[in-house]
């Protein structure tokens, strides 16, 4: 009987399989560590991808239009999450890849923009805050796991990923879009805090805003840019969850060079 | 040996931290000489004052000359904008003119035309700084003009910028405005990201779960309660976006998308200067440093003229024997742009009416080193470029294009030496 409780103590049962309880304590060791590097490394990944493709769309507060930043953002921000929901989804049914990515991503930006942009270049955070699309990345991760579905994740999920973005950000956003008069022309607050601030080398010109007949859609750009936004975000994340797949596949090469080396000529063992 | 290496990193940092010098300009000298002598010329540039507090105001205005000879690697001016040179926003911006006209948006230029500009800058960061006027052109970058220090006191943390929109709402400062409301809504995006994975990491994760997959048993490891909060969390999350999205149509009810028109500014009325200038042999004598040009200069005008300045990358060499050559040089003109030397002429007597005169101008001096303008010699297209400014009896200024090939003329300075002794 003691032998019994004895061996009950020193074990516990994890989703159907007996641990012992030191394996099941390393095993959580584990878990913290991985959880931390994962963390760590998807900050820096995400965020130097973030700064690459999405970049002045999102470092200053005059960039971020009705147009090409709600449709180009949440397409450049699905992948990631796409890659990373594949493999936390397949190998451990954890439905949480988004939103670990968004987090990352979130505290990669920070620390960016108060340690490069306000602390080191001087810009105010009213120029330089960042957009935020946890709420998409959310919903995301939520979907993946009422469906269990990639498809389907992709186009409820993608969709609403590139339809959340510009909602999400309103708050954020209207205070900076009240019109204000400045050398007798108008100019939104965030334009006019774009001009003030000066970035020497990224003259007004540069900014990629507003462009094209898009407006024409009874000036609703903001509203047909996260409708498209959403539908390519379906696509792109087909292909990410497919790379997601592919990246996380366990490959090992023959090693021929083994033979070469009159080291046997046994069979490679994979 | 690790302890070694370790100690002679900590030695080679420490003695370079001490024989480094603070940079304090930035760069303008590294923009190669095509740049600074083909594109755009300043001039009767002035800073109102070389010291303003934080808050205070220093105003740049002048001249510029978008160049006849423009180089043709370069696109030309269809889409400027008027910058200025600053380090970074340690100066805030608050008007920009060009010919009486708004510069907030990008506007496009023309070709051998003047502009007259004004900026305002508001003292922001203490410290001293190097402020230029500039302007921005699509496909060939900033084009800076010359550079005065100027000194900004007080503290940073005194600097507002106060704005009222249309709407009568008053920013009391534009550095801190809407900030808190951007901050709040991060924290409670990352509530809600850290809240849904708190409810997922509580449990055994990696080696667990994949070992249940592995067994066939993924059944357990999603249960009805995990089904329930990721309901609870969509549906949370739309309502909160919602909520938020009507809080700030409510809060904030008339707004305008940016604004991302160009401006269409007209250049100064032209004159078309009657001094014809043509350079028929321009070289320069890379150890002496010195310039020289040769060039039949013909005065088309009715009254004889003198030359008083050739102006080019914001140098200002200025012929002494002219006394309203000497006048434009404002007190406060920063010392190291105007050489000593000055443009020297092979004949300095007036250039009367209809008079077509060969004349040699010689400009010798070291700030074409300082200045790193001999990498003129590394270019690709080996040209000088500047502005020759001639003043008539009455003190009239013409301003003439100078422009034409460029040769340089080695010498061997150890063979020279032993030939004179």
């Amino acid at each position: 009987m003691s032998a019994q409780i004895q061996e009950k103590n020193s074990h516990v049962t994890l989703y159907g399989r007996r641990w012992s309880k030191e394996n099941a304590s390393i095993s959580r060791t584990f878990d913290k560590l991985v959880v931390v590097i994962i963390f760590i490394a998807m900050a820096a990944a995400f965020h130097l991808h973030f700064q690459l493709t999405v970049g002045d769309w999102d470092f200053w507060v005059d960039w971020k239009d009705r147009q090409y930043w709600v449709t180009a953002t949440p397409i450049l921000l699905i992948v990631f999450p796409a890659a990373l929901q594949f493999v936390l989804w397949e190998k451990f049914r954890l439905p949480i890849g988004a939103t670990v990515c968004m987090l990352a991503l979130t505290a990669g930006v920070w620390i960016s923009r108060y340690f490069g942009f306000h602390t080191w270049s001087y810009f105010p955070f009213s120029l330089v805050f960042p957009a935020t699309a946890i709420a998409g990345a959310l919903v995301l991760d939520a979907v993946l796991l009422l469906t269990g579905s990639g498809l389907l994740t992709a186009v409820f999920g993608g969709m609403a990923f590139g339809l959340l973005f510009y909602p999400g950000n309103w708050p954020l956003l209207a205070a900076y879009r009240l019109p204000m008069e400045a050398m007798n022309s108008l100019v939104s607050v965030g334009d006019y805090i774009g001009y003030a601030y000066t970035r020497t080398s990224t003259p007004e010109y540069l900014r990629f805003i507003e462009r094209g007949t898009l407006r024409t859609f009874g000036g609703h750009s903001a509203v047909v840019s996260a409708f498209f936004s959403g539908f390519v975000c379906i696509l792109v994340y087909l292909l990410w969850w497919y790379i997601g797949q592919v990246m996380s596949r366990v490959v090992t090469v023959p090693n021929r060079m083994k033979s070469l080396m009159g080291l046997g000529d046994r069979p490679d063992t994979p | 040996m690790a302890k070694r290496l370790v100690s002679s990193s900590m030695l080679l940092f420490l003695t370079l931290c001490g024989v480094a010098s603070v940079v304090h300009a930035h760069g303008e000298r590294n923009q190669e000489p095509f740049l600074r002598m083909r594109t755009a010329h300043f001039y009767d540039v002035s800073w109102s004052t070389p010291q303003v507090a934080v808050n205070d105001e220093v105003i740049v205005e002048g001249k510029f000359r978008l160049f006849e000879d423009w180089p043709a690697n370069l696109p030309e001016p269809e889409i400027t904008f008027l910058g200025n040179g600053t380090p970074g926003p340690v100066f805030v911006r608050t008007e920009s003119w060009l010919n009486g006209q708004p510069a907030i948006q990008s506007v496009p230029l023309k070709l051998n035309r003047d502009y007259a500009f004004k900026t305002v800058l508001k003292g922001r960061i203490p410290g001293q700084h190097h402020v230029h006027p500039m302007v921005n052109v699509e496909g060939a970058g900033p084009l800076m003009g010359p550079g005065a220090w100027v000194e900004i006191t007080g503290r940073a943390s005194d600097f507002k910028l106060p704005i009222k929109t249309l709407d009568g709402t008053e920013i009391e400062n534009l550095e801190t405005w809407g900030v808190p409301t951007v901050i709040s809504w991060h924290a409670i995006w990352v509530v809600m990201a850290a809240l849904w994975l708190t409810w997922w990491v509580r449990r055994p994760l990696l080696i667990p779960r994949h070992a249940a997959i592995n067994d066939g048993n993924a059944r357990l490891l999603i249960n009805r309660s995990d089904l329930a909060v990721g309901a609870v969390f969509i549906v949370a999350t739309v309502a909160l976006v919602a909520g938020g999205f009507l809080w700030a149509e409510e809060t904030y009810p008339r707004t305008i998308p940016l604004q991302g028109g160009r401006a269409v500014v007209k250049p100064l009325p032209k004159t078309d200067a009657p001094v014809e200038f043509v350079v028929e042999r321009a070289t320069y004598d890379v150890p002496g440093r010195s310039m020289q040009i040769r060039a039949s200069v013909t005065n088309g005008g009715a009254r004889p003229i003198r030359f008083g300045e050739f102006a080019t990358s914001g140098l200002r060499f200025v012929n002494r024997s002219v006394p309203e050559a000497v006048a434009g040089v404002a007190p406060n003109y920063p010392k190291e742009l105007v050489p000593p030397a000055g443009m020297v002429l092979s004949d300095d007597a007036p250039l009367a009416p209809g008079e077509t005169r060969t004349l040699q101008f010689d400009m010798t001096d070291s700030a074409w080193e300082t200045e790193r303008l001999t990498s003129l010699l590394n270019d690709p297209d080996n040209r000088v470029g500047g502005l020759l400014f001639c003043f008539d009896d009455q003190g009239k200024r013409i301003i003439a294009n100078v422009s034409g090939s460029i040769v340089p003329i080695f010498k061997d300075l150890v063979a020279d030496t032993t030939m004179n002794h």
